[in-house]
């Protein structure tokens, strides 16, 4: 008992169960209150993806001459890539609204470490005694409520500007696919967050590493029209995992991975996986940069 | 002021190797996309130069613009965060050159990566059509200069709009994207978006003028009256900076007025 005065007295105390949660939901809503600050960050999120669909699909009817012709080639060349679909607008309206997800998680999680550190508040952070990865949960539960507002947002919106159904395929089917793929990103977003950490001014690798992941997830094409090396890395890719199945399952096409107990067993093996590596390669790169210069420095 | 940006810059080299391969990751992003929409036969040699000469072309003015607004408008908004905003306008610098410090060598640099995407799509399709070279350099420094103000402009919104302004840059590139018709021909886009949206905006006729000339082709939106698309950009190249400097200057003076200057 007296130890246990001296060490809180100290400040040497962990919190328990019941205050990780509080910490836990302490930075979820410090989140929700910063952001609820710039709502039209919110409304201008979910209109991105609509934007990014549109490029293609005018990029196509040029490309094709009329709408009923690049309908008729976009639905050629994936049935040649193993899918087939003459839904175009739609195929790249999931696909951007997925990217979307992907991208607010890159973001959020990624660049939550260089974000605090140039506020100055990383250091703080560190020398509270909560967990760091209580924290960090705060932040992932902040991201995922965000990102799914966006990407139901962007894809009702979407669907009425391109005047496209998302509901003809199997929307629960589709939904839970999308939260298996969730842990898959949280890990990527970690091992982003452990490179942020390092090469600590990230703009622009942030945004080049946005266009790699549109291009790697097959944003606006199956990822099968590649050459064999690039499609094998595309396909090995957790987020083009996930946006297949929740395409594949909304357009009612085959997945490029093959039936869907396969998909299902690969996501399920991404969500226990990757979460892990990534969270493993955070906190290498934490350790290091703390012995080195100190996490504060940028 | 530009010294400074290039000593900041210089401590972070791979972000210029990143701008670097971003711009081939587009390239190859929306060629890729051109296959999925193409005949599976695919088209005649000059028509596949001609329409990558349009994309390619209105692709490097899309460049230029998106650099502009990002180094500009979104490099006051990370002084904010820094807390290094304040303190600048504390020190005796001329505030604009505060602001055009910021392009000299994004600028540059920006010329460099177009150059090596343009020379991509030309290894890609066998070649790029390229005529009147100098007259299309000629619009695109007047677009460039367009380009700027509406970077000026951007910048005081960062000002006021915070931490929205990342993603208002954004939204922007992906306006003018579509809307500016910078990937593809004007004729792509529905008439009522082409007679609302497109003729209103001064970049439409930027992108137009510039490309058609390297094509050599009339231009898309006043095929009739070439002169006054061109008085348009010269104008758009002449007004915008200072109309742009002027905006930004108004929502400063406010900013500094209501003590929100150095707030984010």
């Amino acid at each position: 008992m007296a130890g246990e005065t001296v060490a809180r007295g100290f400040g040497l105390g962990r919190p328990g169960r019941r205050a990780s949660i509080e910490v836990v939901w302490t930075v979820f809503k410090a989140r929700l209150r910063i952001i609820s600050r710039y709502r039209g960050a919110i409304l201008l999120e979910s209109f991105i993806p609509i934007f990014f669909a549109g490029l293609p699909i005018f990029l196509g009817i040029a490309v094709a001459g009329s709408e009923e012709q690049a309908a008729q080639n976009f639905f050629d060349n994936t049935q040649l890539a193993g899918q087939g679909t003459n839904e175009y607008r739609l195929y790249v309206l999931l696909g951007s609204s997925t990217f979307m997800v992907v991208s607010l998680m890159l973001w959020l999680i990624g660049y939550w470490v260089r974000r605090e550190q140039e506020t100055g508040t990383l250091e703080s952070l560190y020398l509270s005694p909560a967990k760091r990865l209580h924290i960090l949960t705060g932040v992932t539960s902040y991201t995922l409520v965000r990102s799914l507002s966006a990407f139901g947002i962007a894809l009702a919106i979407g669907s009425l500007v391109f005047g496209v159904n998302p509901l003809s395929g199997n929307i629960l089917a589709a939904l839970g696919f999308l939260a298996l793929g969730l842990p898959a990103l949280w890990g990527i977003s970690f091992l982003f967050g452990a490179f942020v950490m390092r090469i600590k001014e990230a703009n622009a690798v942030i945004q080049l590493v946005q266009w790699i992941l549109a291009f790697l997830m097959g944003v606006y094409f199956p990822v099968t029209m590649f050459p064999p090396v690039l499609r094998g890395f595309a396909m090995a890719f957790p987020p083009t995992l996930m946006n297949d199945a929740v395409r594949s399952t909304l357009l009612n096409i085959s997945s490029i991975y093959g039936p869907w107990y396969v998909v299902l067993a690969l996501m399920f093996m991404a969500a226990w996986i990757v979460p892990l590596l990534g969270y493993e390669a955070f906190t290498v790169m934490e350790r290091r940069i703390k012995r080195d210069q100190g996490v504060g420095q940028f | 002021m530009s010294k400074k940006v290039l000593v900041e810059y210089s401590r972070y080299p791979l972000n210029f190797l990143a701008i670097f391969g971003q711009v081939f990751i587009i390239i190859l992003l929306f060629v890729m996309s051109t296959f999925a929409f193409s005949a599976p036969g695919g088209g005649s040699g000059s028509d596949v130069s001609a329409f990558a000469g349009m994309m390619t072309y209105g692709f490097v003015t899309s460049m230029f613009m998106s650099f502009t607004l990002w180094e500009v408008g979104f490099s006051i908004r990370q002084e904010q965060v820094r807390g290094t905003l304040e303190s600048l306008y504390l020190s005796p610098t001329n505030q604009f050159s505060n602001l055009l410090s910021r392009i000299f060598a994004v600028l540059a640099w920006t010329a460099l990566v177009c150059v090596g995407g343009i020379a991509l799509v030309s290894g890609l399709v066998g070649g790029l059509p390229a005529t009147n070279v100098l007259r299309g350099l000629g619009i695109l420094v007047l677009s460039v200069s367009g380009f700027l103000g509406m970077g000026f402009l951007f910048a005081g919104v960062t000002i006021k709009l915070k931490e929205s302004a990342q993603l208002l840059v954004s939204g922007l590139q992906f306006f003018f994207f579509i809307f500016s018709a910078q990937f593809f021909p004007f004729s792509v886009l529905p008439a009522p978006i082409l007679d609302y949206v497109s003729r209103w905006l001064p970049v439409s006729y930027a992108v137009d003028l510039f490309r058609t000339t390297l094509v050599g082709r009339p231009p898309e939106l006043l095929p009739n009256d070439v002169v006054l698309e061109y008085v348009i950009v010269a104008l758009f190249g002449v007004l915008s900076p200072v109309l742009g400097y002027l905006g930004y200057k108004t929502i400063e003076r406010r900013a500094r007025r209501a003590g929100t200057l150095g707030e984010y």
